[in-house]
């Protein structure tokens, strides 16, 4: 405070000084600072948001006006097969892929914590498909899964793991699921890794020693002296991860388009292809909301959590 | 030289400032006018190229700029309706099938346009004028259309001595021969736009529909329904393998073009890539004209249309473009004979197109005697019939049949669905 | 001697374990440059292995792919897009990092909370009701309405980011600085900033790849051809009606991609950092 107050070398006060001044004072640097960001948001993220939830309780429609219709949006959509679909949909793609990615993630973070050798070449290997535009690497996977030239159905029968002509991925139900699920295990595995592995490196080997000189074997250091340190890594990872996961648009969207039959429709390709393919704008962003509840329990939690890390 | 007197002046100035107002038009400036065009990706790049070129000279002939953009076909529906909400964007537009029926209130009075075409190229195809024209009034012209075929495997055709088949039942005897030789039949059942393009034409001749003519009466639950279910049973079981439950809308061309499929039912898309990619099977492959059943030949079409935005301010010389690519019969030819067979003419006397004759096995796209439909024929294509296309209830009605589900029950699901898509 | 002996099997196996993990990462992209160097005939060719290219590489599809579609178009979308939304979030992200790291005025604990909250608001929740105020200003299909929608996601990760960084800048440098006369903003660039240089680039490198990496704005506020960007067109445009051009999808899918393999190569140790950094600082 006194710092911003004092005028070190100022001797006679001119017209242009008074506005720096101004600029040293904290109480108004620092919301002028702040102030683009606020605007950014509160135009372009609060504004859409509140009309997110008009557009939800009226009849929208791309090119006609709109009136306030209540709560029929999501009646109607709970009577839609898609709909119900969908919403199991986004819990079991959301759970299956958050807990291989958890798992492996933590092997894979084990492996990388060792002594290596091309210790950094394995590790940008590893990052890599975080990195590459999911959009684009989903191409690959894409035709990896191709009903007639798939690469994983040649491997298979080669190995003599599948009958030909082997499964058409993408064309049944839950192999489809099987599917995404893959490849959004693979994008977001070096996400769970390198930051567990920075986990990992922070944890004092001090008492890794101590536990040893104590009689305990592999299994159980990982147990009681690894697990517990890590697991405000781990929760604080697997939150991000549950609503970036949830909320995950590309690979459904090309790999699937969300069939076969909506059996792999997430929230968010099914508020695509209602809310903007058909034009039906009401009942699209009322899907799009109920990425609102999952997002409120997540941050509530890291708020909580973070909280109580900083006290 | 004399100075015009002040009465002169004023009449002069009056008239055309009376003029200008009664056109509605500003002046235009140097003759500099500008139009936009939003134009699909064709499936023949070198057509778009085409294009352009006609555009350029366009332009050089008679001073009218044209902006020609593309979009993918999927990616259309959205940018119209953004385009409507707006009220800006283009002047031009290419309507596919129904969708001058979507736009009606947004899209100019054509019918004059037309009338100059017909008269030169004879009547329009049922299918182009079911789908342009809106309850009597022309709302976009026909341009090009690109149909549906029979597609075969010529080659194992002659070594099994197999017949060419003339209707869908023909298909069934033959398709038995060609499943016991390893290559089956490929009719997708399953969610796209391929099996509606199948199931449409079986119902169609056998005298079937979904809609009825007056756009409100849901006509599925009845005999020709239930004899089409009868013979995808048949084909299913004793012609086709399972996995076509599974396909998408290029599996067919896919099983085709790999020397799976000996017979599907698709555009020239299919023979055309496998000749491009210089496939294996690529000679093998031929086309024959399109299955008939009792109640006649009916093959399911997508007409493709130019129209013109109404807050258009450019409606006139937009109208001059049209007159250019399709009017001039040198410049349709060309355009035309650049699409590879893929975009054929729409309009009675241009049929026996020359681009048939740049290879054999476009022959048989002749399909003389074929009656053209779109999806939702003979109903009146309004939104509520597009959604019932759009909802898949066609190929999941059939795919309930052949999976074990009675015709009765599955008939009876698909008239509540209808009914429910027809009640709003 | 079998203490030595031991050590190195067991780094062995290590290794080993390892093979796995590294098989599943890079596999892909090992599979899709091969396709795009085959030829149409072998690609298509039930009886070819997919592994290996036989009947000899090709460049068809790059070639193709360069100079017959509007593939260098788009790139150039994605780069301007990309340059310009980053420039602008880092700046903003800055100036509010630095604000909320180190200055205290009315609101800054509920504004520091309301960066990370927005941070977590999905795109996908969004994309609707922005398309409509993208219209409303006159941005539809345009790239433009790129460059202004980016930075609601750019901005909050930037300042979350660089906020942790400008936290390690010791308090006493700045005090310093201005006990010796200079204003606030003097010490925010003349010595704050340069200290804070790995914690810019970071930002930089972040922003410039989660923007080049964004999809379903650039599908939703783009759709002709000459405005759309890089992913948009090569997932969108390289497929007509069912026709699928895979040599020309895989080339794409690569091509489009070198931007972000090149900065990854050269500033990885940046990428690692910035990953861990939200988490564990």
């Amino acid at each position: 405070m006194a710092v911003g107050d004092l005028r070190v070398g100022a001797a006679v006060p001119r017209p242009g000084l008074r506005f720096r001044e101004l600029l040293d004072h904290e109480r108004f640097l620092g919301p002028a600072f702040v102030t683009p960001a606020l605007l950014l948001i509160g135009l372009l993220v609060a504004y859409p948001f509140c009309m997110a939830l008009y557009m939800a309780l009226s009849n929208a429609y791309i090119g006609r006006p709109s009136h306030f219709v209540g709560l029929q949006n999501f009646v109607a959509l709970w009577e839609s097969d898609a709909f119900r679909q969908t919403f199991q949909n986004g819990f079991v793609f959301t759970g299956a892929a958050v807990a291989c990615k958890l798992v492996l993630g933590i092997a894979l973070a084990l492996l990388l914590n060792q002594q290596l050798w091309f210790k950094r070449l394995i590790r940008g290997a590893v990052l890599l498909p975080w990195v590459i535009p999911t959009a684009l690497s989903t191409l690959g996977w894409w035709w990896m899964f191709n009903s007639l030239y798939s690469v994983v159905n040649w491997t298979g029968i080669a190995l003599g793991l599948m009958d030909p002509p082997g499964p058409n991925w993408l064309g049944q139900k839950y192999h489809a699921m099987a599917a995404v699920v893959t490849v959004n295990v693979w994008r977001g595995l070096p996400f769970f890794a390198i930051t567990i592995l920075a986990g990992l490196v922070s944890i004092p080997k001090e008492l890794y020693e101590a536990a040893e000189a104590d009689g305990a074997g592999a299994v159980s250091r990982f147990w009681h002296v690894t697990l517990p340190l890590l697991k405000p890594v781990l929760a604080i990872v697997v939150l991000f991860s549950t609503i970036f996961t949830f909320s995950d648009f590309n690979i459904v969207y090309i790999l699937t388009h969300g069939g076969p039959i909506n059996s792999t429709h997430l929230f968010a390709t099914l508020a695509r292809q209602i809310g903007f393919e058909s034009g039906q704008l009401g009942q699209g962003a009322a899907i799009s909301l109920y990425l609102f509840p999952v997002l409120v329990f997540v941050v509530w939690i890291q708020l909580k959590f973070v909280r109580r890390q900083a006290y | 030289m004399d100075r015009p007197t002040r009465r002169e002046f004023a009449t002069t100035t009056l008239a055309g400032l009376a003029g200008i107002l009664a056109a509605g038009v500003p002046p235009a400036r140097g003759q500099q006018r500008e139009i936009s065009y939003l134009c699909w990706n064709n499936f023949a790049p070198a057509s778009d190229k085409k294009l352009a070129e006609i555009g350029q000279r366009f332009a050089k002939d008679t001073g009218i700029k044209i902006k020609i953009d593309h979009i993918n076909a999927e990616q259309q529906a959205a940018k119209y309706a953004s385009e409507v909400q707006v009220q800006g964007g283009h002047d031009l537009v290419e309507m596919r099938m129904h969708f001058p029926w979507l736009y009606e209130p947004q899209l100019v009075d054509v019918s004059d346009l037309v009338g100059e075409l017909e008269k030169k190229y004879g009547k329009t195809l049922s299918s182009a004028e079911e789908t342009a024209k809106v309850k009597g009034v022309w709302r976009a012209v026909p341009q090009y259309h690109t149909f549906f075929v029979a597609c075969y495997r010529e080659d194992l055709f002659k070594k099994a001595g197999l017949k060419i088949p003339d209707t869908w039942e023909d298909l069934y005897t033959v398709g038995k021969e060609l499943k016991k030789m390893g290559h089956p039949v490929g009719i997708p059942i399953s969610q796209n736009y391929d099996t509606i393009s199948t199931a449409g034409p079986v119902l169609w001749s056998l005298g079937g529909m979904e809609v009825d003519k007056d756009g409100k009466t849901v006509r599925i639950n009845g005999p020709a329904t239930e004899q089409m279910l009868e013979w995808y049973r048949k084909v299913y079981r004793d012609c086709m393998e399972p996995e076509v439950l599974s396909w998408d809308n290029a599996a067919n061309n896919n099983s085709l073009n790999a020397g799976k499929a000996g017979w599907i039912h698709n555009p020239v898309s299919a023979y055309i890539v496998a000749r491009n990619r210089k496939m294996v099977t690529a000679d093998g492959i031929n086309h024959h004209k399109s299955l008939a059943g009792p109640k006649g030949r009916h093959e399911t079409d997508v007409p493709r249309h130019i129209g013109i935005w109404k807050f258009s301010k450019n409606v006139e010389p937009a109208k001059e473009w049209i007159r250019y690519l399709l009017g001039k019969k040198d410049v349709l030819d060309e355009y035309i004979m650049s699409g590879d067979a893929f975009n054929l003419p729409v309009y009675g006397n241009l049929q026996d197109h020359p681009v048939l004759k740049t290879d054999p096995k476009f022959a048989a796209l002749r399909q003389e005697g074929v009656q053209f439909h779109c999806y939702g024929w003979p109903a009146p294509p309004s939104d509520k019939v597009q959604r019932i296309t759009n909802e898949w209830v066609l190929p999941n009605m059939i795919a309930k049949a052949v999976t074990g589900t009675s015709n009765k029950d599955a008939m009876a699901w698909a008239e509540k669905e209808m009914k429910r898509i027809m009640a709003g | 001697m079998a203490v030595k002996r031991r050590p190195l099997a067991g780094k062995i196996l290590l290794h080993l374990g390892l093979v796995p993990f590294l098989v599943f990462a890079l596999f892909p992209f090992y599979h899709m440059a091969m396709t795009s160097l085959k030829t149409d005939r072998e690609m298509y060719d039930r009886a070819a292995v997919p592994l290996l290219i036989r009947q000899g590489p090709t460049l068809e599809h790059y070639q193709k792919l360069i100079w017959e579609t509007g593939f260098l178009t788009w790139t150039w979308n994605s780069l301007l897009v990309t340059v310009l939304a980053t420039t602008v979030s880092v700046a903003i992200g800055t100036v509010a990092a630095y604000a909320l790291a180190r200055l205290k005025f009315f609101g800054v604990g509920t504004f520091g909370t309301g960066i990370f909250v927005t941070y977590l608001v999905p795109t996908s929740l969004l994309f609707l009701p922005l398309a409509q105020v993208v219209n409303w200003i006159g941005l539809a299909d345009s790239k433009w309405a790129l460059v202004v929608t980016y930075p609601t996601f750019l901005v909050p990760f930037c300042t979350w980011l660089l906020m942790g960084y400008f936290r390690t800048v010791p308090k006493e440098v700045e005090e310093c600085a201005m006990v010796d006369g200079a204003t606030r903003v003097q010490a925010l660039t003349r010595i704050v900033l340069p200290i804070a240089v790995p914690g810019l680039v970071c930002a930089v490198l972040f922003a410039f790849t989660l923007s080049w990496n964004e999809f379903i704005y650039a599908l939703t506020f783009t759709s002709s051809s000459d405005q759309i960007t890089a992913s948009v067109g090569v997932t969108g445009e390289l497929i007509r009606g069912d026709i699928y051009f895979w040599g020309g999808l895989m080339a794409g899918a690569m091509l489009a991609s070198v931007p972000i393999v090149l900065l990854y190569v050269f500033f990885l140790d940046y990428y690692v950092s910035g990953l861990t950094a939200g988490a564990v600082k």
